[in-house]
């Protein structure tokens, strides 16, 4: 149990920096996610904080101890990799007491916790088999299993559902989150999946080109992304973006663009004002698009062709077109619309976002 | 299909099966120059063989020492090679290549360097010796240095090729079981003892066994360096069996003793296969 502090840390590779310039604060028992597209520096962090890549530059600290120049097996944690990383050649039961092995522990000692955390994870019938007799979901148990035995200071977790099918990641995803809530634990954990960073993190850090974006609680990272980038990699479908002109016309003030014409809600005018006569972006939520009905005001309203028709059955995805910009549409599933069908689509006022075009960030 | 094998099928059989069974018919005849009978003697040939003190007093010892020496040497010094040279380090290629260098000398003209750097007149070992004020020594005159020598000149070639197997193995191995066990609290040695080697068991098998069946008809080496000498007592199978037949001319007893040959091969063989099934079941 510790806290995690990384201080201005880098990692550059011969000509890559990888990361750069990270500050980050895990608070003690927290379950951090660090997500972002592939090459974006999280699993560099990660193994950073592991201790199997060297830091290049800054400070990693756990509990108290700064932990740089400590080989991995005198930090205290413990890793769950992305192909599990068993060691073939043992039984389930030897690849979770290794690590107590290792440390010396006594043998009933080390039969006892193994026997808990086997417990825990429902494995207990395969402690004397080989990692090859098992299925993908079994053998993630046991990387989890072996990491718990350990009762270290803070859990790694590189993608380790990535090789798992959509059905078990998602069983998997729930067992884990179960598992922290029980561990009580410090636990950073590494993926490109953004559902996974939202329905498991505590906080999530979103990076990109070994840049932090942003970090933050997950619906706060929904709901007010500081930039393009978090916009449009949190949220499934990505949000819909589109270059707007903010022109004033009578008082009102307007965002245009060729097919769509949207008048800015009151409440961001304030933040627009500096943004008069210019180019920005502005961004909506397939979510908060929806079939126009008689009670939309006019100004919140536009037309647009349906271009392709997505029936998921909880919803449908209507993809859009108004003017030169495609959009997603996320409707009710009662809907009734065909392809090439010309509809009246309104959003919600109140969750419009907007972007600098030159820095990105929001507005 | 009869069409296509035929050729191969031709060959295999004129120059393998033939000969082995004219061999064979060899050790159960008295079967020499100046006896144009070939009489049928059965099994007397071999009770003589397996009756001469030196068959079982020397040479099989000698060639059972020089195989447990040799492949152990062999297989001690490439893990220990290739283990170091699995790294990234400035001048990589050129140490590998070095290493390899031994593979591309024929083994006699090793055998014959190693002759002269032995030699207790001229020899390169002499010198040094005397350079650190220590007595000449007469390397091949006695049974142990003589012996000791042959293994050393053996190990010297084989190291490179023990080397290059294990090196490649040890680069296609997973990494992440090794991080998995630096992270579980094991130091380099432990993770090597602990993992690496255990996955490198297959790998390492199939070397030993293809070693010391290969060790077993040395003959190239020793022959340069001691030619069994001295007083036949550094004669090793293939040795004796060649002196029997064609120094000797008992083309009968050196059937016979090439019979036994295979026959222990066979057995030693068979063993080795086996472990190593065991050992790719166990360590897949």
């Amino acid at each position: 149990m510790a806290q995690v502090l990384m201080k201005d840390l880098n990692k550059k590779y011969d000509e890559v920096h990888a990361v750069k310039d990270v500050n980050l604060h895990i608070r003690d028992k927290e379950f951090i996610v660090l997500v972002g597209p592939s090459g974006c520096g999280k699993s560099t962090t990660l193994r950073m904080v592991a201790g199997l890549e060297e830091i290049t530059s800054g400070e990693i600290s756990i509990g108290d101890r700064i932990v740089n120049d400590l080989p991995p097996k005198d930090r205290d944690i413990a890793m769950v990799f992305q192909n599990y990383a068993l060691y073939p050649h043992m039984t389930v039961y030897d690849n979770m007491a290794f690590g107590l092995k290792m440390r010396k522990f006594p043998k009933p000692e080390i039969q006892k916790r193994v026997q808990d955390a086997a417990e825990i994870l429902g494995i207990q019938e395969l402690l004397k088999r080989k990692p090859r007799q098992l299925s993908g979901g079994q053998r993630q148990r046991v990387a989890v299993g072996r990491a718990i035995v350990r009762h270290p200071q803070v859990f790694l977790f590189d993608e380790p559902l990535s090789n798992l099918d959509a059905k078990l990641r998602v069983q998997m995803r729930v067992e884990l989150k179960r598992l922290h809530d029980r561990l009580e634990t410090t636990a950073i954990y590494v993926t490109h999946d953004q559902v996974e960073a939202m329905t498991l993190g505590d906080r999530v850090v979103v990076m990109r080109d070994g840049w932090i974006q942003q970090v933050g609680e997950p619906l706060e990272l929904y709901s007010k992304p500081a930039n393009k980038f978090v916009a449009g990699f949190i949220g499934s479908p990505a949000m819909n973006f589109a270059d707007v002109t903010i022109a004033d016309a009578n008082g009102v003030v307007w965002a245009e663009t060729p097919g769509l014409k949207v008048r800015v809600p009151p409440a961001c005018l304030e933040r627009l004002r500096p943004y008069k006569g210019q180019h920005i972006t502005l961004g909506i939520r397939p979510e908060d698009l929806h079939l126009a009905g008689g009670a939309d005001p006019s100004e919140y309203t536009f037309d647009s062709t349906v271009e392709v028709v997505e029936p998921l059955g909880s919803e449908i995805l209507l993809d859009i077109k108004t003017g030169p910009n495609m959009m997603v549409a996320r409707v009710d599933p009662t809907v009734r619309v065909k392809v090439h069908e010309s509809i009246r689509l309104a959003l919600n006022p109140e969750r419009l976002h907007f972007f600098d075009m030159k820095t990105e960030a929001a507005i | 299909m009869l069409a296509l094998i035929l050729p191969a099928l031709v060959i295999l059989v004129a120059f393998q099966i033939v000969p082995i069974l004219i061999g064979a018919n060899a050790s159960f005849r008295s079967w020499s120059l100046f006896n144009p009978q070939k009489t049928f003697v059965g099994l007397a040939n071999y009770r003589r063989i397996l009756a001469d003190p030196l068959f079982y007093g020397t040479v099989l010892p000698n060639t059972f020492l020089f195989m447990l020496a040799s492949v152990s040497g062999g297989l001690l010094a490439g893990l220990g090679l290739a283990t170091l040279i699995n790294r990234r380090f400035r001048g990589q290629r050129l140490v590998r290549t070095a290493i390899l260098l031994p593979l591309m000398v024929p083994p006699v003209v090793a055998a014959i360097m190693i002759t002269w750097m032995f030699n207790d007149q001229f020899g390169i070992a002499n010198v040094i010796l005397e350079a650190l004020g220590l007595e000449p020594v007469a390397w091949l005159v006695s049974r142990w240095t003589s012996l000791a020598i042959v293994i050393g000149t053996d190990i010297w070639l084989w190291t490179p090729w023990f080397t290059l197997l294990i090196l490649a193995a040890l680069q296609t191995l997973p990494v992440e079981p090794h991080e998995a066990a630096r992270m579980d609290g094991a130091g380099p040695w432990q993770v090597f003892r602990n993992i690496t080697l255990p996955l490198l068991r297959p790998v390492l098998m199939v070397c030993i066994t293809i070693r010391t069946i290969d060790a077993f008809r040395v003959f190239d080496i020793v022959w340069t360096i001691t030619k069994g000498g001295p007083a036949r007592s550094t004669e090793v199978f293939s040795i004796y069996a060649y002196k029997q037949a064609f120094v000797y001319l008992n083309f009968d007893l050196g059937a016979a003793a090439s019979m036994i040959g295979a026959g222990i091969i066979m057995v030693v063989g068979g063993v080795l296969y086996k472990v190593l099934s065991y050992v790719v079941e166990v360590s897949r």
